[in-house]
């Protein structure tokens, strides 16, 4: 347990250090409070739907940002070496450095719940929807650092790593646009891996276990991916 | 930032005197059995089999390519072995790898290190991963930065640090928790010849409480800091070389015109500090001599005694020793283009 606080602590400073994690926060929240103002002002209705749905666009583009340099800059480094030649489990540094990204992606959405604030300031918000929105971009985020941690693993190069978690991170997204080209039953599978789909419910109010489920399931395969790319070879 | 001087005790060049290693007295700390590995088809490292003793220090020799490094990332886990065993402390690096792991301090090649932490953070941060804590980890890390003379830098941010004290930052963190073995690859690199000499008195220093296994291209570097030497080419162990201590001399390859041969072995006869001249036929209208002198060094001032005399030699240079014959002899093989 000391090896893993040690290492989450170390990652925390690390992604605080440099000026990227500032940049995303700034970004994130700039983009997300112009949104809100506009759709409260334009619809008059007290709901957070249309931000969620932009926040969760700005994740799948900012959180490449965030995961690029996980291990592709320990690796160009060298300090991976440090850490695997060190008594601790891959899975220990890939779960140390997905706590890291968590947390200040977290961090980062905590700060729209002023929006929430506004709304409940000023009117008499469905609680429901807020929360489960909420909830949606937990684990979107969880599915996004952890697909990004994974393609990390596999490069030294933080640009590549950036570039290649876009890429199938956008391929996820828009993936429903291609299911309505396929034939029944394939069609609902494909649908079925749409990170915009699975994300909709969230947004609007309605949570589907199936749902949960998924965002777990790539969770945990891109987490396991992860401490594969690192194992020792 | 500079390096500064360490401590006098640390500036030893000579080996301790101790209990020949190697021959079964202490006992084995790294046991290596028909060790390989691949990449592909290519063999990087075929049927290595050696030992690394308690308190020696084995240099391990070979060209660039011919699997130095691999064996010691194999040896400190972050490469898994193809075939064969290796074990630390009776732990086996695949089986009990966390076991084995925990025994060894490990300085990579070119000392990576975060450039953002302050040295004592980092010398914290990786005794908190080698599960030190409390009491345990502050002795540690007072050790290990007493030990390296890292005290003037304990809040130096790493990136700033010269290329010397880096070194001394990556050695410090992988003595930290006492390790049974002590791995280096290439420490000497980028250092110059003060951090040089201050390096070779430390491994013998840590020498005293760890087995040494450490890798480097400057042989006589090796001949003054190790017990024994692996040399290794393509892969392969060559041999597994004893080394009978430090030499007390050097010998000094000289050239001079034939003509004068009887004037010039009669001044190198009556030169201070000169332990015995023996002739050599180069050939040509050369003669020459192999000279054994009591300093290493010596070529500059015994080419300038001759001069005095009135004797221009041809040449006058450091001999090859031992090790380094026995290297060039046993590589020979490699063709290098």
């Amino acid at each position: 347990m000391t090896a893993f606080l040690a290492l989450v602590a170390k990652e925390l400073r690390a992604l605080f250090v440099s000026p990227i994690a500032y940049a995303v926060i700034a970004v994130f929240l700039v983009l997300n409070g112009y949104g809100f103002a506009v759709t409260l002002i334009a619809t008059k209705q007290a709901t957070l739907a249309n931000v969620f749905f932009q926040a969760a666009v700005q994740l799948v583009l900012l959180v490449p940002l965030v995961t690029m340099r996980q291990f592709a800059e320990e690796r160009r480094g060298g300090t991976l070496e440090l850490l695997l030649t060190a008594p601790v489990r891959e899975g220990d540094i890939v779960l140390a450095k997905f706590a890291a990204s968590m947390g200040m992606l977290l961090a980062m959405v905590a700060l729209t719940l002023i929006y929430a604030g506004v709304l409940a300031r000023f009117s008499t918000p469905d609680w429901g929807p807020i929360y489960s929105g909420y909830l949606g971009l937990v684990l979107l985020a969880g599915a996004l650092v952890s697909i990004g941690l994974a393609v990390s693993a596999l490069t030294a190069n933080q640009i590549v790593a950036a570039v290649v978690s876009l890429g199938v991170f956008g391929m996820l997204w828009a993936i429903d646009a291609w299911a309505a080209l396929l034939p029944s039953p394939i069609d609902d599978w494909v649908l079925g891996l749409s990170l915009l789909a699975r994300f909709q419910p969230f947004a609007v109010g309605a949570m589907y276990a199936s749902d949960f489920g998924f965002f777990l399931v790539v969770t945990l395969l891109g987490l396991f991916l992860a401490a594969r790319g690192l194992a020792r070879r | 930032m500079t390096s500064s001087t360490l401590t006098p005790d640390l500036h030893l060049t000579d080996k301790a005197r101790r209990a020949p290693a190697g021959f079964g007295i202490a006992p084995a700390v790294v046991s290596i059995e028909r060790l390989g590995k691949r990449y592909g088809r290519r063999c990087a490292v075929d049927g290595v089999s050696f030992e690394v003793n308690e308190r020696e220090v084995v240099g391990l020799l070979g060209p660039n390519g011919s699997g130095k490094t691999t064996i010691l990332r194999i040896l400190t886990g972050y490469l898994r072995p193809s075939e064969g065993t290796v074990r630390i402390d009776g732990f086996d690096v695949v089986r009990d790898g966390q076991q084995a792991r925990a025994r060894v301090g490990y300085v990579p090649e070119n000392a990576p290190l975060y450039g953002h932490m302050r040295v004592d953070e980092f010398l914290h941060f990786m005794g908190r991963l080698r599960g030190m804590r409390g009491p345990a980890l502050r002795r540690g890390v007072e050790s290990a930065r007493a030990r390296l003379s890292l005290d003037p830098v304990g809040d130096a941010v790493i990136g700033r640090l010269s290329r010397g004290y880096r070194q001394r930052v990556s050695i410090a963190q992988a003595v930290l928790h006492d390790p049974k073995l002590l791995v280096l690859d290439e420490p000497t690199n980028g250092l110059d010849p003060r951090q040089v000499i201050e390096l070779r008195g430390l491994l013998r220093t840590l020498a005293h409480d760890s087995a040494v296994l450490v890798t480097s291209h400057i042989l006589a570097e090796m001949e003054r800091v190790a017990d024994r030497v692996a040399i290794l080419l393509d892969g392969r162990l060559l041999t597994v070389h004893p080394l009978a201590g430090p030499r007390s001399g050097a010998s000094l390859r000289v050239r001079a015109r034939a003509d004068r041969a009887d004037e010039v072995a009669a001044a190198l006869s009556g030169l201070p500090g000169i332990a015995g001249v023996t002739r050599e036929e180069p050939g040509g209208a050369l003669a020459g001599w192999r000279v054994e002198v009591a300093e290493a060094g010596a070529a500059p001032h015994v080419a300038a005694a001759l001069c005095l005399v009135g004797i221009a030699s041809v040449e006058t240079v450091e001999a090859a020793s031992d090790l380094e014959e026995l290297f060039l002899r046993l590589t020979a093989s490699r063709v290098v283009h």
